[in-house]
């Protein structure tokens, strides 16, 4: 490989790093300043943001409820997903158009609609808004993009092994929960963080399908209100690190793991 | 992954399924879930119902219900309805988008946008990705995307405002450009189509990143080791093998940022400036304003959403068509 | 943050001390006889959160605040649940009643339910646009109005004393305005009536004018630098120096005055609007009892008033609560006579023939 080529694309990558932290970074730094307006100059610092976070039992609670709903949002795309792309991937049948069509469909209606009409779907069905309603909203918001992403990966598996194994008298689940599905994990494991991300971010669907209870973004957008403040970037931050040391700690789990199996 | 990763498999299913010592053989002994499967795959075509019905509800169900009440609302003269008010069918709301040219400009705009920004996102992480894919070790892969994945879970409010920090006129960058002694007086880069591609190409990056990562990393080392035995230089090496190659990846990444950009809201109002309205806005304004305003704001979210759908099937014929011809 | 504190706590101790007035009334026993819960949708830090804490452990009934960030959401989200909502307080400002009342969504006002409505001044309480179809359909808590904010160092009072500085080539790519609220300005600047009750019987002569007033702002459109929607918008343009005047609420703008920015605030010569956040019961509130409860509670003292006012820098509508505000916040919130006097409130009446009208012209001008 080119030398050359080499240096020059790794520049272009930190490069792009560097783009993607800098926001980051100057958002970190706002929430230590004293001040109730984030931006420079910056004439003292505090951790006050810090303490106030931390003594208020509503952000923390926020922020584990705001959790919970992309778990449990994510853990019913993933399998729903999962199982639109089983039936879509390189089969042909009469309408497989149709419910590839309705399958992307929520992942490309504006939010703002995408909301309301939730929110009158909702209510046509019965479901009070509150935490299950959050909770349903995310997870069919997120399918598409589950299907996209397993259906990518199915896509490259060699027809040869599931033949295989049905030849040798495995039957059609066996061979799923047996090959299929440990094929599809880094796969299943990408759209989890994708749709994690995308609930966990998620404003106007929380709002119109939420109760009492704020989720976390619908707590900073009711705090903006009056101002966007060094204490908005704390959470941010807080809300950062908890879930980067999370990532990390998965990152190791799954190597380890990886290493286990292969020993 | 190839013959021999097939051959375990079968290996492991075969020595499973016949010793029947371990979970998997115990199961498939086991004769209530014999006597299931018996039923479930009695026929090919029983099977493949199994299969199909419980996608086939969900999506009738719970993706093509929601949307069709927004047709149905922005068929309608008035929603929510008050009472003692009766509602009436109308194709009113869509003569008012076609009858009125005010609403055409940021419909175009925002296509035109859409398109520019899918495009530049394309261009800057394209490199990324091959970095990525090419030049960083197996191992490592995992930790470089990740990293770029942390900033992400900064909701696109806050990392908004910080894109306003860094590009205001008291904003890291003018400070540091002035403490360069580049610049004398601030430059004015907020509230204009460049702020507003800064804030958008952070949106949209991660949807092109990951579909080009994945068709990237599928790519065999070896074809371009080959090329480059062959005698090809890395440009033709990257424009005959690669780019070809990938096309699906930048096929699927493209589609993706250019629908979910039509519908971006918050950050463009945030960062754009008097003159970068955008359809969302437009669209969220009727529901912002009055309540009967819903079903002009319904009508008006089908005809983008509908718009935004022809373009991407006429984008993907293109690429379609593209593919067949570089494999002639 | 520390100075919120120590507020805070010295509000509790103090409403404690004036507790036994607030704990009396024969309404709050027979509420805590009842318990239960009062459901209330407002914005954050108009409820004051040691008052919250207060009148929950007096009566026994439980609030339930959900936090909301503007008028169109509460509007589409109440409309959704109807008929039978979820709330039974809401957060409207007093210009936009009508477009509830006229969906049905809010309940007439009982005063007579109400012991301390006289502690309301009555600038607020009997105020043109607080009667609607002969009923009063809301608790004025909160008063907002439109000023010409500027920083003090770019820019002189002087200069700040008409909006024509606002749209004078001095200040090109360096002011900022909500869009839809400067149209009624500009129609005060030019002479009209940006309330068109005036036009009640004349639609005519209003599509004139507001034709007019499109072409002016569409020929002012090169000297803005950004049509902004919310509080937190401005306030960043002005730290960022993005901008060095603009039109704002005045809540936003005093909330940057009270934390040292160098800004003011003036009500400019040709006049400006006001307007009143209320609390209002929704019709067919679940709890249609707490609520009025939880109502008369709160105004039960001027402190609260003051409260709200330190958290959200809009003016206190309950009679004396300067008093419980510190020099800088009581010059935040305060205006000489004079400005007051060009002062008048936004009316509901012809919201119809105004958002009408304004609406096209609003979209017309942002596609110019």
């Amino acid at each position: 490989m080119n030398r050359g080529n080499r240096i020059l694309l790794s520049c272009v990558y930190w490069a792009f790093v560097l783009y993607v932290f800098v926001p980051l970074i100057l958002m970190i730094l706002m929430g230590f300043k004293d001040s109730k307006f984030i931006g420079f100059p910056i004439k003292s610092w505090t951790l006050d943001w810090y303490t106030g976070i931390f003594a208020d039992a509503e952000i923390l609670s926020t922020l584990g409820y705001s959790a919970a709903i992309a778990v449990l949002a994510t853990l019913i795309s993933v399998a729903v997903g999962t199982w639109i792309a089983v039936l879509l991937e390189g089969r042909k049948f009469w309408g497989r158009t149709a419910i590839f069509g309705m399958t992307v469909l929520p992942a490309l209606v504006p939010g703002i609609i995408s909301a309301i009409a939730f929110r009158i779907y909702a209510r046509y069905l019965g479901i009070e808004p509150g935490m299950g309603a959050i909770v349903w909203a995310h997870a069919v918001h997120n399918v598409p993009f589950v299907v996209l992403v397993v259906m990518a990966r199915l896509s490259t598996l060699p027809k040869s092994q599931l033949e295989a194994a049905r030849d040798l008298g495995a039957d059609p689940i066996i061979a799923f929960l047996r090959i299929t599905l440990p094929y599809l994990v880094p796969a299943i494991l990408g759209a989890s963080i994708f749709c994690l991300l995308l609930s966990f971010d998620d404003f106007v669907r929380s709002f119109f399908l939420g109760g009492y209870e704020p989720t976390l973004p619908v707590l900073i957008f009711a705090k903006l209100k009056s101002g966007m403040s060094p204490e908005i970037n704390a959470i941010a931050t807080v809300a950062l690190v908890l879930t980067a040391a999370i990532g990390i700690w998965a990152e190791r789990f799954t190597r380890r793991m990886n290493k286990d199996t292969k020993a | 992954m190839s013959n021999e990763a097939a051959s375990r498999a079968t290996q492991d299913v075969d020595a499973h399924t016949r010793v029947g010592r371990t979970f998997w053989g115990r199961l498939s002994n086991w004769s209530p879930y014999r006597a299931l499967m018996g039923l479930v795959t009695a026929s090919p075509r029983r099977q493949f119902l199994i299969l199909a019905i419980f996608p086939l509800l969900w999506v009738l169900t719970q993706h093509l219900g929601p949307m069709l009440q927004m047709v149905r609302v922005s068929l309608t003269d008035a929603y929510p309805v008050a009472p003692g008010v009766e509602q009436h069918f109308t194709l009113d709301n869509y003569a008012r988008f076609f009858g009125d040219q005010i609403f055409w400009q940021p419909f175009f705009r925002t296509l035109i946008f859409a398109g520019g920004f899918t495009f530049c996102t394309l261009i800057l992480t394209y490199p990324v990705a091959y970095f990525l894919a090419r030049h960083v070790s197996r191992k490592n892969q995992m930790l470089f995307l990740l990293l770029l994945l942390i900033p992400f879970w900064v909701g696109e409010i806050v990392r908004t405002y910080a894109i306003m920090i860094l590009l205001g006129n008291t904003g890291a960058l003018n400070l540091v450009l002035q403490s360069l002694g580049l610049i004398d007086r601030p430059i004015p880069f907020m509230y204009t189509s460049f702020s507003m591609g800064v804030g958008i190409v952070y949106l949209t990056a991660l949807y092109m990143l990951l579909p080009l990562y994945s068709a990237l990393e599928k790519l065999p080392r070896s074809y371009n080791e080959a090329a480059a035995d062959l005698g090809a230089g890395a440009w033709t090496r990257f424009r005959r093998v690669t780019l070809p190659l990938t096309i699906e990846g930048i096929s699927s990444g493209c589609t993706l940022v250019f629908l979910i950009s039509t519908g971006f809201y918050a950050t463009p109002v945030l960062l754009g400036g008097p003159s970068t309205t955008t359809f969302a806005e437009t669209i969220a304004g009727f529901f912002h304003v009055a309540g009967d305003e819903w079903p002009t704001g319904a009508a008006f979210a089908t005809i983008m959403f509908f718009a935004a759908l022809v373009l991407t099937a006429v984008f993907q014929k293109l690429m379609n068509a593209l593919r067949k011809g570089d494999t002639k | 943050m520390s100075k919120l504190i120590f507020n805070r706590r010295r509000f509790l101790g103090t409403a404690a001390m004036t507790g036994a007035a607030l704990a009396s009334p024969a309404y709050l026993r027979r509420a805590h006889a009842q318990g239960g819960e009062v459901n209330i949708w407002t914005y954050n830090d108009f409820v004051p959160e040691a008052f919250k804490k207060q009148f929950e452990a007096e009566t026994g009934i439980k609030v339930n605040v959900r936090l909301v960030d503007d008028q169109g959401k509460q509007f589409n989200l109440l409309a959704a649940e109807q008929p039978n909502p979820s709330v039974d307080i809401m957060t409207v400002a007093g210009h936009r009643f009508l477009q509830f009342i006229e969906s049905d969504l809010l309940a007439p006002m009982d005063t007579d339910r109400l012991s301390n409505w006289d502690k309301i001044n009555p600038t607020f309480s009997e105020s043109d646009w607080s009667t609607i179809n002969g009923n009063k359909w809301g608790v004025p808590i909160l008063s907002g109005m439109e000023v010409l904010s500027y920083n003090t160092d770019l820019v002189t009072a002087e200069e700040a004393q008409t909006w024509d500085t606002l749209f004078s080539e001095k200040y090109k790519g360096q002011t900022a305005y909500i869009i839809q609220d400067m149209l009624s300005i500009v129609m005060l600047m030019k002479g009209y009536d940006g309330n068109f009750i005036e036009y009640a019987d004349d639609h005519e002569k209003a599509a004139e004018i507001m034709a007019e007033i499109q072409q002016f702002m569409i020929e002012k459109k090169p000297l803005v630098r950004k049509y902004y929607d919310s509080g937190a918008e401005i306030q960043q343009m002005f730290v960022n120096q993005d901008i060095a005047l603009g039109h704002s609420w005045n809540g936003p703008a005093a909330a940057l005055i009270n934390d040292g920015f160098p800004l003011a605030m003036s009500i400019p010569q040709e006049g400006s609007y006001g307007f009143v956040y209320t609390l209002n019961v929704a019709n067919n509130a679940p709890n249609a009892d707490n609520a009025y409860t939880f109502l008369d509670a709160m105004l039960s003292s001027p402190e609260i008033g003051a409260a709200m006012t330190k958290a959200s820098g809009f003016i206190s509508t309950y009679k004396d609560s300067a008093q419980y505000l510190t020099d800088l916040e009581k010059k935040s919130t305060s205006f000489p006579e004079e400005q007051l006097a060009n002062l008048q409130f936004f009316r509901a009446e012809q919201n119809e023939l105004k958002y009408g009208l304004m609406d096209p012209a609003v979209e017309a001008i942002k596609a110019a």
